[in-house]
């Protein structure tokens, strides 16, 4: 299967300077309730270049700040804490302010002292919601599941990888062989680090996953010289292999996000779910257009079917050496 | 002459690109993810895209191929013209009778000169790239803006047109038309709408 024909603007997107790896970057809200009637809020918006976003949770009822407001910055957002006084938090209508006027998602989640929990997501469409008295499973499960397609669709090292196995793979069977590999070993992980069971570092982690997106580059590379190597033999196991390292930066990208303890192997599921749906449209959309080139009867010079694989190379390569860096600073 | 009158042409459509087609959503994930989204949540600069695609796609795989580089170049071209020339915006209805010229082109499905369909993609290109462009000129980031939209144009032209490139079943052929003459219909109601607000 040709598909580098279908691939050459997705390489061109990925090199573009506007794309940035594990962009995921939902405001989030969390409160969680101390002593009756009062919460522990957590306020994360996404930054801007140095601005922060401008949105702001409103209550319909009586909420009131019972502490100050402590500010302050991580890499990509501001973080905002306080305590939250009010006596009946359910049946009021949350709102986030500033949030119908971007295109920004925001993730609510409220912690109860009855144990009981309440997430959201809200968008500038629905910039707001009814706290409820109990909330069903499926309503946590819609929350999570388009967390994860996010996820994936906007963590370009994660696609880049993907990228590079479908350049990497010649036939129907063998793709759809290495593709489940790498969803079975990033599931593996996924599980066993947000489950607590195991961790990684997130610096050498990040530099990891970008060795592996430079792996792929020579061995693409090798492929179309016409020589051969266990990965270009057996694309599927690398995928296993490297799958596992991606399934620590998913993890990583979900507790950043928040995990309801209640809900905790939902949320799993369904984030993994969300994952894996944004993974089948990302190969479909490759595959497809490799079919609309072919219809289209394309001849592309030699340099524009190697621009991708060479792509993929560098972009691992820039981001191996930049995150390594980081590691040491 | 016949060429200062393709010039004159396209000088006047742009001069007729119109101002509501500027407006770039906040995706929150910077400029080139709002621009790669724009075609998809503005429905003026969508439905002639679609219906060009329709077209280049029944006309087979060497109009596919040309409209697909044509319409983004064009597009490109519009709005990188918006950033220097600073011209006032014109009326609505000037794109609104593109959509319907295109629409009604697909639903004909006739043997169309490669070249007209392929001037009607630089002219559909250049008129919305100019209405686009203009607002993204005064955004940072409009720049990478700018190749969002064209981005995005390349792969949702080359989806259509390949898909399309090879139909030969009648009923699918009827589908494709079917779709046209209601683009043309969307685009005789926006028309109406235009003419009614006076845009």
């Amino acid at each position: 299967m040709k598909l580098r024909h279908a691939v050459i603007l997705l390489g061109l997107l990925a090199v573009s300077p506007a794309t940035h790896a594990h962009e995921l970057r939902p405001a989030y809200l969390e409160m969680r309730e101390v002593k009756t009637g009062e919460f522990s809020v957590l306020w994360k918006t996404p930054m801007l270049g140095d601005m922060r976003l401008s949105l702001e949770p409103e209550f319909s009822g009586e909420a009131k700040p019972a502490t100050p407001v402590s500010t302050r910055t991580t890499p990509g957002a501001a973080v905002q804490t306080w305590t939250l006084r009010a006596l009946a938090l359910r049946g009021q209508t949350l709102l986030i302010r500033g949030l119908d006027s971007t295109m920004t998602d925001a993730l609510v989640r409220c912690e109860f002292a009855d144990g009981t929990t309440w997430s959201q997501r809200l968008s500038p469409a629905q910039p707001s919601a009814l706290i409820p008295a109990r909330q069903t499973a499926w309503a946590v499960a819609g929350v999570y599941v388009q967390l994860g397609i996010e996820h994936i669709l906007f963590g370009i090292d994660h696609l880049l990888f993907v990228l590079g196995l479908l350049l990497l793979v010649q036939a129907r069977w063998m793709l759809l062989k290495t593709i489940t590999a790498f969803t079975v070993a990033h599931s593996l992980t996924l599980a066993i680090a947000t489950l607590g069971y195991a961790s990684a570092p997130g610096a050498p982690l990040n530099a990891a996953i970008a060795l592996s997106i430079l792996f792929l580059g020579p061995e693409i590379v090798r492929m179309w010289r016409g020589e051969t190597s266990l990965t270009i033999r057996k694309p599927w196991l690398v995928a296993f292999c490297f799958g596992l390292l991606h399934g620590f930066g998913f993890a990583s990208a979900l507790s950043n996000t928040g995990l309801p303890r209640a809900d905790l192997p939902l949320a799993l599921l369904t984030f993994n779910v969300g994952v894996e749906i944004g993974q089948v449209a990302f190969v479909g959309l490759v595959v497809l257009l490799e079919r609309s080139f072919r219809q289209l009867e394309f001849c592309w010079p030699v340099w524009v079917l190697r621009a991708p694989g060479y792509a993929i190379g560098s972009l691992g390569a820039f981001w191996t050496i930049q995150r390594t860096v980081m590691m040491f600073r | 002459m016949k060429h200062s009158v393709i010039l004159l042409s396209i000088g006047a459509l742009l001069l007729a690109a119109s101002p509501a087609q500027a407006h770039l959503m906040n995706s929150g994930f910077g400029p080139f993810y709002d621009g790669l989204a724009h075609p998809f949540l503005v429905p003026d600069d969508l439905l002639p895209v679609i219906a060009l695609t329709l077209l280049a796609g029944l006309r087979g795989a060497r109009c596919g191929r040309w409209v697909v580089f044509a319409l983004p170049s064009a597009w490109l071209a519009g709005m990188a013209a918006a950033a220097v020339i600073h011209l006032p915006s014109g009326p609505v209805w000037m794109t609104c009778a593109l959509t319907i010229v295109l629409g009604a082109l697909a639903a004909a499905d006739r043997p169309w000169p490669v070249a007209l369909v392929v001037g009607l993609a630089a002219v559909a290109g250049a008129t919305h790239g100019f209405g686009n462009g203009r607002e993204l000129a005064a955004i940072k980031g409009g720049g990478l803006a700018m190749a969002g939209i064209a981005s995005a144009l390349f792969v949702v032209s080359a989806l259509t047109a390949g898909q399309l490139a090879t139909l030969r079943a009648h009923w699918a052929r009827v589908a494709v038309r079917v779709a046209g003459s209601w683009i043309a219909a969307i685009g005789l109601l926006m028309l109406g709408w235009s003419m009614r607000t006076g845009q």
